[in-house]
This record gives structure tokens, C-alpha cells and sequence, in this order.
């Protein structure tokens, strides 16, 4: 099915009008006492408003430290941004003051972590912690901040809000605080929310409620969502596209149904196949064989080529660019950093 | 749609809590409920601190009910407060004055009305005990405020922001650790002839905010590690506002117990340089110079020792009693 491809390396065109963020060539590194690990090798990105970006991949695969230099929030040091872009509304947050940065954050986007108990302050009430968005970037008093609270609690359904909103984030269950934390995000109607593993620390039985309702409150105020995760399984209802992350880059970005009907990466293909499945009980999963590589020592060639079952030698010597995928009936953009991305897809 | 009650999830977060944790939610719930009944207008009023919404068990609360019990405590706390009332007001339990002297009383013992004697000057030891809490007590809380403050904003800055700061910061405590405290004392304080308290306060704040900052600067690096102060900055909240509301609440505490024992140090520091006649001076009245002037007639006439030194030991020992109960009050929810 699969068509000659233009062999385009990774984007330079404008976005087009609708996007949001665009992230560029995005490179970071940690300095730490055992040497210099290269956590985000050369991120692209995009993510339109009302658009869903799922970023897959194992951890330690970069998408929390890409997220964290989104955000501004990247500790600095160890941390340190070596290049690219961050392009939000067409302009480049690298290049803001620290203090137009602060300004964005919580108002124009806001992040969702993944242990709601450890991101809520113990010893502020859920309403004062709420409240305190408005404080912050509205200059609310505490008193009408504590209504806003009251009025977020209930629009993400806790139950008894008016009650509730003097207790403390112990009293509440994990599901109700990770609401609250969405709450928080949301307080403000940023048009970018990055949600961090948001159910991963969650019961199996409360995870679909939240994402629903994070997936509701997202169609509803037209933001685009970025939803880290390593669960493929969370994913398929509702992004619209996935970008897979390895070794701190993206090896391949399609739409969301595209990649699960043939993945154009044997890395992606790997994930896929290592989804538990009802039909499957009792065999062994496919995991991916070897570890994620070294930060601090990264293979040449493609990262991913001593894992790969494809590899041949050209992936030990040419890191592969993120290629354009196309092929019949694919409409939307389709990449994937594999020389044998037409192979790979072919299955 | 999820359902607004989660039933499921509500039986899970049962069952996986301990009974007691249920039991302080419960609590709460019904403590809450009762605010509410009050009346929304109550809501906001209603903060971290006391009032009937208090968290069921937040640090503070926990630590002061543990405190209540602890007969370490109450008795060392006891002992404070009769010194900081007698300080304030040390004409409540004696008509006499510490610098009303008469050499014919001089080494004299007990006497009616003059229960602990007179010492050396004939000054009688009872009066001068009382007045020489003050001194004590003075010097030990305004150096323990002042090392606190400095040492809390200089550690608690270099903890938050790191870097070279932080750097520049740990050489000069480690410059300051390694200067011996009473050789220190006599080669400063004997240049100065200021006999108020103050002298003595500024060399105990100088010798002593290194030891604070660095509990401070420690303290502030570990609440800056937890969650809420990276999901505080993510939300947008300026380094100030994580700072006072965030990082401080949850970083104070071992600054408080270390400096409630330090308090205790520096009033038998402050002896201990007036006894070597560096640190206050008469006619201030102080603990450390009557030990001093009582020291020689030891021998002949121990009370004039006795008592000005028991005075001290039982201030020192309150303080530092006072400052283990705080610790073990606050210690284990540090953790
Ligand atoms: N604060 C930090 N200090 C040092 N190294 C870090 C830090 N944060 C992240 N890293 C490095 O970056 C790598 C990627 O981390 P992360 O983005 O959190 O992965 P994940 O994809 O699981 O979210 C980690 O394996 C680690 O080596
Ligand atoms: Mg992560």
C-alpha cells in the first residue's frame, strides 16, 4: 500500500494557521555528577487547538523533561536547553523573559501531573489551592477566588463541592484529587494543557472517568490537549494523533487510527504488539527485547537499531531523519524516523 | 459520563487507607459539614490555620496534640513561661533591687527576706537572681530571632535558587564554622564598650546564622523537590509566591527545633562570655558576671554560686528539653 515517499527531512514549512504549539528541534541535556545525558534529541512536535497529541513511549524516553521545557518549569541547572524552538501562538518561549513566561503558565497553558496526592499542597485546602489561580493571574479576592473554586469543583463533578472545598487534598480519593488537579488546570481556560501520565497512579476503574471527563472538558473549551503516556490502550479513543518518542526523539507522528492499523516504525510496532489483549490470555506478550539506551551513551546510527529485529547496517552508521510516510488514501501528515519505514509498514 | 458519586472508586479508597486514616476523613467530613451548615458566608474566613476546618491532621495540629501530652514538654514549657514572666516583670516577686547594695551584707548568708544571702558586694542574691533572667532570657531570644531570620532567608534563598549563590554561600559557612566561638568572643567583644545587651547579641547573630542556614538551605531543598511546588510553577506561580506559600510552611520545622535548642546555648554562651568579662557588663545584671564575681569565694561562701548557677542550668536545660520535645512532636511527619 505503501508509495514512494519524498525523503523530506524534519520540517522547516510555517505551520499551518490553526497550530498552537510547535515544537523545533528541541534538544535538551542533563549535567550530572556521572556525565552529560542526552534526555531530548531534536523534538518536532505540533498540536492544533481542539487537537489531541498522545506522545507514547517507554520510560525515560524524554517526554516528561520535553513537557517540563514546554512548560518553563525544566530544573535548571541540571538542566540545560541546548537548541530549538518553542513556538506557541507563532511565538518562540525560549526568547520570553522568565516573567512573561510565569504569566503564560496556568493562564494560556497548564500541565496535569501524574500523582495528584504529591502535586496538591498537604497543608492548603483543596478551595485555597484552586482559589489561588485566580489570585494569582486575576488578582481575585479570597473570597471570590473561593467561589471560583466551589464553581470548578462541581464542573468536574466532585460531589458536594460547597462542603468539600475546606478540606484538604488526604480527604479526598485518588480520583476526586486528580479531578481537583484538572480543576486547577483548567481554572483559567488555558488553550494548551499537557497532561502527564495524568490516570497512571489511578485504579483501573476510576482511570476511564477521568480521561473522560479530561477528554470532555477538552472538546468542550476547544484546547489542545498533549497526553503523555506509555499506555497505549488509553490512546486510541481519544487522540487524534500520536507521536512515539525513543532515546529522546520523535520516531514517528500519524493520526491515531493510521498508526494502529500499520505502524510505519518497528519501534511503534513493538508497542502495539506488547498491548495486553483479551484474545491473547496466556501467551507471552511481545516486549520489545533489550533496554531503552543509555542517555549518556547513546548508539550511533538510529538509536533504536540495537533493539530493532529490522536493523541492517546502514542503522548502525546514518541516523535516520524523520521521513515523510506517505501512501494511498493517507490524507494527514505521516512521519517515521526508520530507512525502512515502507518495509516496516508493509508488516 | 462518570457517574457523580464513583462508587466504585469510593469502596477501593476505603479499603486501601489505613482504619485511621478513615477515621480522620470521617471526622473531617463531619467537620465540615458542620461549617457549612453556618452558612456559605463562612467559607473563605476559614483558613489553613485553626478555625473549625483545620485539617483533621495536618502537621501543626498533629504536633501540638502530641505536645500537649508530652510531660517534657509541659514542664520545660512551664518553666519558660515563669522565666519570660519573671523577666517582663521581676518586680512581681521581689520588692528589692539588684544594684541596692551595702558592703557591711557582703558574703553573708541566708537571712529572713533574704532568702539566697548576699553575695561579694552585699548585694542581695535572691533580687539579683530574679533580675538576672532578664539578661539571660533577652540575649538568648533576640540572638535566636536573629540567627533564625538571617539564617532562614540567607539558606533558605542559596537552597531555592541554587548555583553560584549557593556556592558562595557554603564557603562562608564553612568559614564561619571553623572559628572557634569563645576565642571569637574575647578577641571581638573585648573591643567594645558598649555595656547594653546588644554588643553581645550581634556576635552571637554573626557566629551563629551559618548553622541555621544550612538546616534551612537543607529543609528548603527537599520541599522544593516535592510535587506541589513543581505543580505550583507549572500553574504559574512566581518564585515568591512558591517560596511563602509552598516551600516555607513545609520547611520550617526543623529550623524552629534547631533553634529552640541553639536559644538554650546562647544563654549559657552569654555567661560564659560575661563570666570571662567580655560579654555583658555591669550594671547590667546578668547570670554569667555573678557566677564570675561568686567564683573566688567559692570556698567560703558557695551560696553566692549556687544560685545564679542553678538559674542558668535550669534555663539552658528547659530550653534544650523544650526544643527535643518540638523535634520529637514534628519528626516523624517530617519523614
Ligand atoms: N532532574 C533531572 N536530573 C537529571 N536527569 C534527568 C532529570 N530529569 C530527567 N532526567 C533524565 O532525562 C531522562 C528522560 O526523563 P523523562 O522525560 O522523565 O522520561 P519519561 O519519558 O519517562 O517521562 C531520564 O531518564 C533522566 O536520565
Ligand atoms: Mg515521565
Amino acid at each position: 500500500m505503501a508509495t514512494p515517499a519524498s525523503r523530506a527531512t524534519a520540517a522547516t514549512a510555517p505551520p499551518p494557521a490553526s497550530t498552537l504549539l510547535e515544537v523545533r528541534d528541541l534538544r535538551v541535556e542533563f549535567h550530572t555528577r556521572d556525565g552529560v545525558a542526552k534526555a531530548v534529541n531534536g523534538v518536532d512536535y505540533a498540536v492544533a487547538a481542539g487537537e489531541t497529541l498522545a506522545v507514547l513511549g517507554e520510560s525515560g524516553s524524554g517526554k516528561s523533561v520535553t513537557a517540563q521545557a514546554v512548560m518553563g518549569i525544566l530544573d535548571v541547572p541540571p538542566g540545560r536547553i541546548t537548541s530549538g524552538e518553542i513556538l506557541f501562538r507563532g511565538q518562540d518561549l525560549l526568547k520570553l523573559k522568565e516573567e512573561e513566561r510565569r504569566k503564560i503558565r496556568g493562564a494560556d497553558m497548564a500541565m496535569i501531573f501524574q500523582d495528584a496526592l504529591s502535586s496538591l499542597n498537604p497543608v492548603l485546602s483543596v478551595g485555597d489551592q484552586l482559589g489561588e489561580m485566580f489570585v494569582v493571574h486575576r488578582g481575585m479576592s479570597r473570597k471570590d477566588a473561593r467561589a471560583k473554586a466551589v464553581e470548578l469543583m462541581d464542573r468536574v463533578r466532585i460531589p458536594a463541592a460547597r462542603e468539600r472545598v475546606t478540606q484538604y487534598p488526604h480527604q479526598f480519593s485518588g480520583g476526586m484529587r486528580q479531578r481537583i488537579m484538572i480543576a486547577m488546570a483548567m481554572a483559567l481556560e488555558p488553550s494548551l494543557i499537557i497532561a502527564d501520565e495524568p490516570t497512571t497512579a489511578l485504579d483501573v476503574t476510576v482511570q476511564a472517568q477521568v480521561m473522560d471527563l479530561l477528554a470532555e472538558l477538552q472538546r468542550e473549551l476547544h484546547m489542545g490537549l498533549i497526553l503523555i503516556t506509555h499506555d497505549l490502550g488509553v490512546v486510541a479513543d481519544v487522540a487524534d494523533r500520536i507521536a512515539v518518542m525513543y532515546a529522546g526523539r520523535i520516531v514517528e507522528t500519524a493520526p491515531v487510527h493510521e498508526i494502529y492499523r500499520a505502524p510505519a516504525h518497528p519501534y511503534t510496532k513493538g508497542l502495539l504488539e506488547s498491548i495486553p489483549r483479551l484474545d491473547q490470555k496466556g501467551q507471552d506478550l511481545f516486549a520489545i527485547k533489550g533496554l531503552p539506551p543509555n542517555l549518556m551513551d547513546i548508539p550511533p546510527g538510529c538509536a533504536f537499531n540495537p533493539r530493532c529485529p529490522m536493523a541492517q547496517d546502514v542503522c548502525r552508521i546514518e541516523d535516520p531523519p524523520l521521513f515523510h510516510v506517505t501512501y494511498e488514501g493517507l490524507t494527514a501528515e505521516r512521519r517515521s524516523a526508520c530507512h525502512f519505514w515502507k518495509e516496516t509498514l508493509r508488516g | 459520563m462518570p457517574e457523580p458519586h464513583e462508587p466504585a472508586e469510593g469502596a477501593v479508597a476505603g479499603t486501601g487507607m489505613g482504619g485511621a486514616m478513615d477515621l480522620a476523613a470521617s471526622e473531617a467530613t463531619t467537620l465540615a459539614a458542620g461549617e457549612a451548615g453556618a452558612g456559605p458566608g463562612a467559607g473563605p474566613g476559614g483558613g489553613p490555620r485553626g478555625g473549625p476546618s483545620a485539617p483533621a491532621r495536618s502537621l501543626w495540629s498533629d504536633a501540638w496534640r502530641d505536645l500537649r501530652r508530652n510531660p517534657v514538654f509541659l514542664v520545660s514549657g512551664l518553666i519558660i513561661l515563669f522565666l519570660v514572666l519573671i523577666s517582663l516583670w521581676p518586680s512581681a516577686i521581689t520588692s528589692g533591687d539588684p544594684l541596692d547594695c551595702d558592703l557591711a551584707n557582703a558574703q553573708k548568708g541566708s537571712s529572713p527576706g533574704h532568702p539566697f544571702g548576699f553575695n561579694g558586694q552585699g548585694c542581695d542574691v535572691y533580687t539579683r537572681t530574679v533580675y538576672g533572667a532578664r539578661a539571660s532570657v533577652t540575649v538568648g531570644v533576640c540572638a535566636t530571632l536573629g540567627v533564625a531570620v538571617l539564617g532562614s532567608v540567607l539558606g533558605g534563598l542559596a537552597g531555592f535558587f541554587g548555583g553560584v549563590w549557593d556556592a558562595i554561600l557554603s564557603r562562608i559557612t564553612d568559614v564561619f564554622f571553623a572559628i572557634p566561638v569563645v576565642l571569637g568572643g574575647l578577641v571581638l567583644l573585648s573591643v567594645v564598650t558598649s555595656n547594653t545587651v546588644w554588643p553581645v547579641i550581634g556576635f552571637m547573630v554573626l557566629l551563629g546564622w551559618p548553622q541555621i542556614s544550612r538546616i534551612a538551605r537543607g529543609s528548603v531543598i527537599t520541599a522544593k523537590q516535592h510535587d506541589y511546588v513543581q505543580a505550583a510553577r507549572a500553574l504559574g506561580a512566581s518564585n515568591a509566591r512558591m517560596l511563602l506559600r509552598h516551600i516555607a510552611p513545609n520547611a520550617v520545622a526543623p529550623v524552629i527545633v534547631v533553634a529552640t535548642i541553639a536559644l538554650g546555648t546562647y544563654i549559657a554562651l552569654e555567661a560564659t562570655l560575661s563570666y570571662l568579662g567580655v560579654g555583658l557588663k555591669p550594671p547590667t545584671v546578668s547570670w554569667g558576671i555573678d557566677i564570675s564575681a561568686a567564683s573566688q569565694y567559692i570556698r567560703n561562701a558557695p551560696h553566692m554560686l549556687l544560685w545564679p548557677a542553678g538559674a542558668l542550668a535550669v534555663t539552658v536545660l528547659a530550653f534544650i528539653m523544650l526544643g527535643d520535645a518540638v523535634r520529637d512532636a514534628l519528626d516523624p511527619k517530617l519523614r
